[in-house]
C-alpha cells in the first residue's frame, strides 16, 4: 500500500469498483482540514480486501455539525487537527497568556464531549490523536502548543467510549518523517496539510480496525519449518545442527519469530504447521530442542508429510472449520509462496525476507494489520479448545450412534440475557462468525451495548461445557420485539461459533429461545435467512425447525412461525442453566 | 519526451476517471468534466509523487491544460 503510487491506486481503484459488490460499508470522513485525497486511498484499500465502500468526507472545518448528519455511518472518522485550532488564534501561539490558553482548551474540550456525545451511538468512531508535531520543537523544554496537546489527549482518552479507537498520528509521524508528512505548501494554499505518503500510512494503520468490524481479520497463521521457524534443514542437517537460539547470529532471529508465535497463540490466533519433512523429526524438535520456544503445546494443528502444501493448507482450513481468507501462511521457499499465492490467492502468502534481520519486523507489519491483538481470556484458551476439538473427533470412534456419542460428552450451555460483562466476547462473534451465522450481521461493542441497554432488544449469549472442557461464550442470538405489535418478535442474529457446530445445540437453543419467548408473552415470530459464500449449512435452519416461508427474494428469505405451534426437539442429553440479568 | 507525455496522460485519466483515449494534447479545464478544485488538488500530488518533483506553489494554480502541465513538469525535472 505504502510503496503504491497514487496514480496506480486510482487507476486499480477504478477498475475495483466495478468488481466488488455487495452491502456498502459506510465511511464518513469528518475534519476541519482538506483530506479530500484520502477517500480514494481509503476506498482502494477497502475493495482490495472485497469490502464495497461508500466513503463521504464532511464539509471543511465542521466536525460538529457533521458529527450529527453522519452519526448513522458504520465508521465515522474525525480528523480534528492542531494545525487549524492554532492558525484560528490570531495571537502568536507561544505569547499566548493564561486566561486565551485556559479560553481555548476549554473551548476544545467542550467540543470533543459535543462530538462523543453526538457520535455515543455509532458502531465504531476513529479519533485521531492531537499531535504538536507540526511545529517547531523546543529541545530543552515544553511549547505552549506541547502542553495544550498534552492535556487534549488526556482529556481524550478519559473521555472516550467503547466505540471509539484512538489514532497515535505522531506514530506515523515518526515513521515517515514530518517533512515527508505534511505538505505546508497546499496547507497554505488549499488547508491540505497531508501528503500522499501521510495518508496512505493513515489508511494503513486503520485497515485492522476496519476489518474488525467487517469481520476480515485472520484467524489463523501457519508456518513451514526449516529456514522458517529455525535456521537449517533437519533433513540434511540434522537435528543437532539446526539453530534458533538466542545467543546465536542467526538464531536469535529465528527465535524471536518463535516468540512472536508463542505471544499470538496467547491471544487467540491459531498457529499451525505445515511443512514438507519427517513427522517424527519436527516432533522431536518441537518436544526436546533445548532452544525451542514454540513448543508443541502452542500448536492447534500440524501437518508434517511429503504432500503437496496446497492440499495440506486446504485440509488445515477444512479440520479447523475456518476459511481460507482467514489464513495467513509463512514460508522461506519462493517455490511454494508463488505455488499458494496461485492456487489459494484467498490466503495470505509470505515469504520470509533474504535479510534475515528484517524477518521479526516483517511479520509483525503482517500481524498489526490483520490481527486482533486484544487479550480476553476467551482467546488465551483457543488453542487448548482446539486441542480438544481433535480429541473429541477421536472419541468420536469408540461411540456407535451420533446421539450415544452426544449423550457421552455431558454437554451442558449456560444462558444468560442482557449480560454486560460479555459485550466483548459477542461483539467478537458477530465479527468473526461466518458460517453457523443466518443473517452476518457485524456489531461492534458499542451497538451491543445499546441493544442490551435496550428495553426492546434481548442479546442471548450461551457458554458451552462439556466432559471435555469449557468452550467458552459460543453462540449469540439477538431477539427485536417488534415496535408496532409487541405480541411479535423476530430473530436478528442467532450464530454459533463452529467450534460446537454439529452437537445438536442449536435445537436446544432454539427450544429455550421459544420458551422464553412463550413465557414473555410474545405469540409470534420472524426469522430472516440471509445466503452468504460461507453460510449454505444454516439455509434449512428454519424449515427444521418447523418455521413456515414467507417470503422469498433473491438475497434474502422470511420466515415465521406462531410459537403454539412450535414443535421442541426435547434433546434430553444437554443441560441447560440460565442467569437473567435485566 | 514521449514517455513524459504518456506518463502525464496516465495520471491525468487516473485522477479525473476518464479512458487514457480521451486525453490529448489539448485537453483542459474546460474540455474535462471531473476537473474540480479538489481534484485539482490530487493531480498536483499525483504529478509530484510520479515525476519526483515539487511544483512551485506559484505554478500550482496555473496547471490548467495538458500544455501547461508538460511545460512545468519538465522544467521541474531540470
Amino acid at each position: 500500500m505504502e510503496n503504491l503510487k497514487y496514480s496506480e491506486i486510482l487507476a486499480q481503484n477504478q477498475i475495483l469498483r466495478n468488481t466488488v459488490k455487495g452491502i456498502p460499508y459506510r465511511i464518513s470522513v469528518l475534519s476541519n482540514v482538506t483530506i479530500n485525497s484520502l477517500k480514494e486511498i481509503l476506498e482502494y484499500s477497502l475493495r482490495v480486501n472485497q469490502i464495497n465502500p461508500s466513503i463521504e468526507l464532511g464539509n471543511y472545518d465542521n466536525i460538529i455539525q457533521d458529527s450529527v448528519r453522519y452519526k448513522d455511518s458504520d465508521l465515522v472518522v474525525v480528523f480534528f487537527d492542531m494545525l487549524n485550532v492554532v492558525d484560528s488564534v490570531s495571537t502568536f501561539f507561544e505569547d499566548i497568556n493564561d486566561e486565551l490558553y485556559n479560553n481555548l482548551k476549554n473551548r476544545i474540550c467542550a467540543e470533543i464531549d459535543i462530538i462523543i456525545e453526538n457520535l455515543k451511538d455509532s458502531p465504531s468512531v476513529i479519533f485521531n490523536s492531537f499531535s504538536s508535531n507540526y511545529f517547531i520543537p523546543n529541545y530543552t523544554q515544553k511549547t505552549i502548543v506541547e502542553t495544550l496537546v498534552i492535556e487534549l489527549n488526556k482529556y481524550l482518552e478519559e473521555r472516550k467510549n467503547i466505540n471509539i479507537s484512538i489514532i497515535n498520528i505522531d506514530k506515523i509521524f515518526t515513521k515517515i518523517g514530518i517533512k515527508q508528512a505534511i505538505d505546508f505548501r497546499l496547507y497554505n494554499s488549499s488547508k491540505a496539510p497531508y501528503t500522499l505518503s501521510f495518508l496512505k500510512n493513515y489508511v494503513t494503520a486503520i485497515n485492522p480496525i476496519i476489518y474488525k468490524n467487517t469481520g476480515k481479520l485472520k484467524k489463523a497463521i501457519i508456518f513451514d519449518c526449516d529456514n522458517t521457524l529455525w535456521k537449517g534443514i533437519i533433513g540434511e542437517d540434522g537435528i543437532e545442527k539446526i539453530d534458533m537460539s538466542i545467543s546465536s547470529h542467526f538464531g536469535k532471529f529465528y527465535n524471536k519469530i518463535q516468540q512472536i508465535a508463542v505471544f499470538l497463540s496467547k491471544r487467540g490466533v491459531i498457529i499451525g504447521i505445515c511443512s514438507k519433512n519427517n513427522e517424527s523429526d519436527v516432533t522431536e524438535v518441537l518436544l526436546n530442542h533445548p532452544d525451542v520456544i514454540l513448543k508443541d503445546e502452542y500448536i492447534a494443528i500440524k501437518k508434517i508429510n511429503w504432500e503437496d502444501k496446497t492440499s495440506n493448507l486446504l485440509l488445515i482450513a477444512s479440520e479447523l472449520n475456518i476459511g481460507l481468507d482467514s489464513i495467513v501462511f509463512v514460508d522461506d521457499s519462493s517455490f511454494e509462496i508463488n505455488l499458494i499465492k496461485e492456487q489459494i490467492p484467498e490466503i495470505v502468502s509470505i515469504q520470509v525476507p533474504s535479510a534475515i534481520y528484517e524477518y521479526p519486523d516483517f511479520l509483525l507489519q503482517y500481524i498489526t494489520n490483520y490481527f486482533n491483538l486484544s487479550l480476553n481470556s476467551e482467546d488465551a484458551k483457543k488453542t487448548i479448545i482446539y486441542k480438544q476439538q481433535t480429541e473429541r473427533e477421536s472419541d468420536k470412534k469408540n461411540h456407535k450412534s451420533i446421539d450415544e456419542y452426544l449423550a457421552s460428552l455431558n454437554i451442558s450451555l449456560t444462558i444468560s440475557v442482557d449480560d454486560l460483562s460479555q459485550i466483548p466476547r459477542i461483539a467478537q462473534l458477530t465479527q468473526k462468525t461466518n458460517q453457523f451465522n443466518i443473517t452476518t450481521k457485524r456489531y461492534t461493542e458499542n451497538q451491543i451495548l445499546n441493544m442490551i441497554n435496550s428495553v426492546h432488544d434481548n442479546v442471548f449469549a450461551v457458554s458451552v461445557a462439556d466432559k471435555f472442557g469449557d468452550n467458552g461464550i459460543t453462540a449469540v442470538c439477538i431477539i427485536k420485539t417488534d415496535l408496532q405489535n409487541k405480541k411479535k418478535c423476530n430473530i436478528d442474529t442467532f450464530l454459533m461459533s463452529c467450534r460446537i457446530i454439529g452437537r445438536n445445540i442449536e435445537f436446544v437453543l432454539m427450544d429455550y429461545i421459544i420458551g422464553w419467548l412463550i413465557s414473555h408473552n410474545f405469540t409470534t415470530v420472524t426469522a430472516k435467512f440471509i445466503p452468504t459464500k460461507k453460510n449454505q449449512q444454516v439455509q434449512d435452519f428454519y424449515s427444521l425447525n418447523g418455521f413456515a416461508l414467507i417470503k422469498k427474494e433473491s438475497d434474502y428469505k422470511i420466515y415465521s412461525i406462531e410459537l403454539s405451534k412450535y414443535q421442541p426437539k426435547n434433546i434430553s442429553y444437554i443441560s441447560i442453566n440460565f442467569k437473567e440479568l435485566k | 519526451m514521449e514517455n513524459i507525455k504518456s506518463q502525464i496522460i496516465k495520471v491525468m485519466s487516473a485522477v479525473f476517471e476518464v479512458p487514457i483515449e480521451d486525453i490529448t494534447e489539448t485537453s483542459s479545464v474546460d474540455s474535462i468534466d471531473s476537473w474540480d478544485s479538489l481534484k485539482h488538488l490530487n493531480l498536483i500530488l499525483a504529478l509530484e509523487e510520479e515525476f519526483n518533483i515539487s511544483i512551485p506553489n506559484e505554478e500550482v494554480g496555473n496547471l490548467m491544460n495538458y500544455k501547461l502541465i508538460e511545460l512545468i513538469v519538465n522544467e521541474c525535472r531540470k
